[in-house]
């Protein structure tokens, strides 16, 4: 089910009510049969994946918690990992690892026999699996207690706010939640409608309408250059923030009215100075999985060789996280990308801190970060298109002038492209409102008619200025 | 423990490469700006070699504060 869609619509009113209807001793039960109805309006029959990783990841849990010691503990732990990796593998992977073996079998004259198999990938994969490894992770290093209830534990993995994408949770923070009572109260539903509202507006009214010049441009790549071209890849930056930041907050602000807190998942990630800092500002719930899980042991193991154990651990930790975004080169390339640009900055650190001593902050600042965003926009080619050739002609295109002014100025595209400005403008109206001023404290001191009028405003937005094909949000297909 | 409270203080203005940083007990890695996932390495190798002493990775990920590490530290010396 879409957030975007009449039928969320429905179904979200529906299950908070019956949320705040319910006794707390039944409302676990309500919530676990809200995300299977939730997840099956996409494929019914892939809830067995679900139903068998939680089953896997259950058992497995309770064994580690029990195992006398450390080697049967990790033996559970390893079992868990391959039963989750395996079921991505399978799922995600499968189709990619096969059409490489084929193709080496083709250059070296044999027919690879092994099929390709026609399937849909399941929503959301990356994300549950991801929170579900947390777990058992999380028991195996003895941060968390196996959780003995299966309905909350499937509860764990399935609450549908962040089901199909994220934020990625972790037992420590999400678990207890589900024990604790959440009596009805006004701040909650309130803080929650609007996070809602605004995730809305992000989604439907900025990314939604910056993806029609992206579409076109990036459809018909080869009849557009220069200016053209570099709109589009800076609007596609703009657009793959507020579609994702707005699934992120419709999941949280949805959470929040039934009083559940969801981890903060962007924090402002455009006024990153370099791409470290951008990793501690985007898709947190994830940058902060790989450097738990990934980076960090991997680092740890090697650290006798000082920089290069980081550059070898943040190389392997990108590598993974670009193939986590999707199944193809071109993902795998995003990470490198995103890796060698880490690892760069990791090694340049004192350096750069000795160069920004003899530049003015002010300009400093701002070179770092026009460098950053600049950067951020040329690696998401590569995440945007479905090939090499295409990327290297974007990018190639970039650099060459040519005739394709004349197309920006057709009436139809100038229009898109003017709404798309303006909803860049909103974007970051709304933000600095957000960030600095405080909204949330700003607008509840205003009165009842003020703070409606508000509502209202981005209600009329979302309706008059909204795009409404049905696009789903980017992070899905992950 | 104060005496490893000051030692580690050096170590990390020498890592970090500011003089300014102050250490206590309570002190986490969100009070030290250059205290990352990326410099952490580099104080932990730095820490197992003046103490001449050698930490596991749960023993790593176990510790919150100035004060958890102090603690580990002095219970390896004194083991």
């Amino acid at each position: 089910m879409l957030f975007n869609s009449f039928s969320f619509l429905v179904f979200f009113v529906v299950v908070t009510l019956t949320y705040y209807l319910l006794q707390h001793r039944f409302r676990w039960l309500m919530l676990l049969l809200a995300s299977c109805i939730f997840y099956m309006f996409f494929k019914p029959e892939y809830i067995l994946i679900l139903a068998f990783t939680i089953l896997v990841d259950y058992y497995a849990a309770i064994a580690i918690g029990t195992a006398a010691d450390k080697r049967k503990k990790y033996t559970y732990l390893v079992a868990s990992l391959i039963a989750n990796i395996g079921i991505l593998a399978v799922f995600k992977y499968y189709n990619f690892i096969n059409d490489n073996i084929t193709g080496v079998a083709h250059l070296l004259g044999f027919n690879n026999p092994v099929p390709y198999l026609g399937m849909v990938l399941p929503i959301g994969l990356s994300f549950h699996t991801f929170q579900a490894m947390s777990y058992t992770i999380e028991v195996y290093r003895g941060h968390q207690k196996p959780e003995r209830h299966f309905g909350i534990y499937a509860l764990y993995v399935m609450f549908y706010p962040q089901l199909v994408a994220g934020p990625i949770e972790r037992p420590q923070n999400l678990l207890h939640q589900f024990r604790e009572q959440h009596p009805y109260n006004y701040h909650n539903i309130v803080t929650g409608l609007r996070l809602m509202l605004w995730g809305f507006v992000k989604k439907i009214v900025i990314a939604d309408r910056l993806a029609v010049i992206v579409n076109e441009v990036y459809g018909n790549y080869t009849h557009y250059s220069g200016l053209a071209i570099l709109i589009a890849v800076v609007f596609f930056a703009f657009q793959i923030y507020a579609d994702f930041s707005g699934y992120s907050d419709i999941a949280v602000g949805a959470a929040k009215l039934m009083g559940f807190n969801l981890m903060l998942n962007f924090n402002y990630p455009f006024r990153s100075k370099n791409f470290t800092d951008f990793w501690r500002r985007w898709h947190i719930s994830l940058s902060t999985w790989f450097n738990d899980y990934l980076y960090s042991p991997i680092s740890f193991a090697k650290r006798k060789w000082r920089n290069y154990a980081v550059v070898y651990a943040i190389m392997i930790t990108f590598a993974v996280s670009g193939l986590w975004h999707g199944a193809g080169w071109t993902f795998l390339v995003f990470g490198l990308l995103h890796g060698t640009v880490l690892s760069y900055e990791a090694v340049t650190k004192k350096f750069r801190k000795k160069l920004s001593a003899r530049i003015p902050a002010f300009l400093y600042g701002r070179i770092s970060q026009l460098l950053t965003f600049g950067f951020l926009a040329i690696t998401w080619i590569f995440f945007r298109s479905e090939n090499f050739p295409k990327a290297f002609h974007v990018i190639k295109s970039l650099f060459t002038g040519g005739d394709s002014y004349q197309k920006l100025l057709q009436p139809a595209f100038l229009y898109h492209l003017v709404l798309g400005f303006l909803a860049i403008i909103l974007l970051e109206i709304m933000q600095r409102l957000y960030g600095e001023m405080q909204f949330n404290h700003y607008i509840e001191k205003k009165t009842t008619p003020v703070r409606w009028a508000f509502y209202l405003a981005f209600t009329i937005l979302i309706l008059n200025f909204g795009y409404f094909g049905s696009n789903q949000f980017i992070y899905f297909q992950f | 423990m104060n005496d490893i409270v000051l030692k580690l203080t050096q170590l990390f203005r020498d890592v970090l490469d500011n003089e300014k940083i102050v250490l206590d007990e309570n002190t986490t890695a969100s009070d030290i700006e250059e205290w990352d996932s990326l410099s952490h390495i580099h104080l932990v190798v730095e820490i197992e070699n003046h103490f001449n002493i050698s930490f596991t990775s749960a023993e790593m990920q176990s510790w919150k504060t100035i004060g958890d590490l102090a603690a580990h530290i002095a219970a390896k010396i004194n083991a």
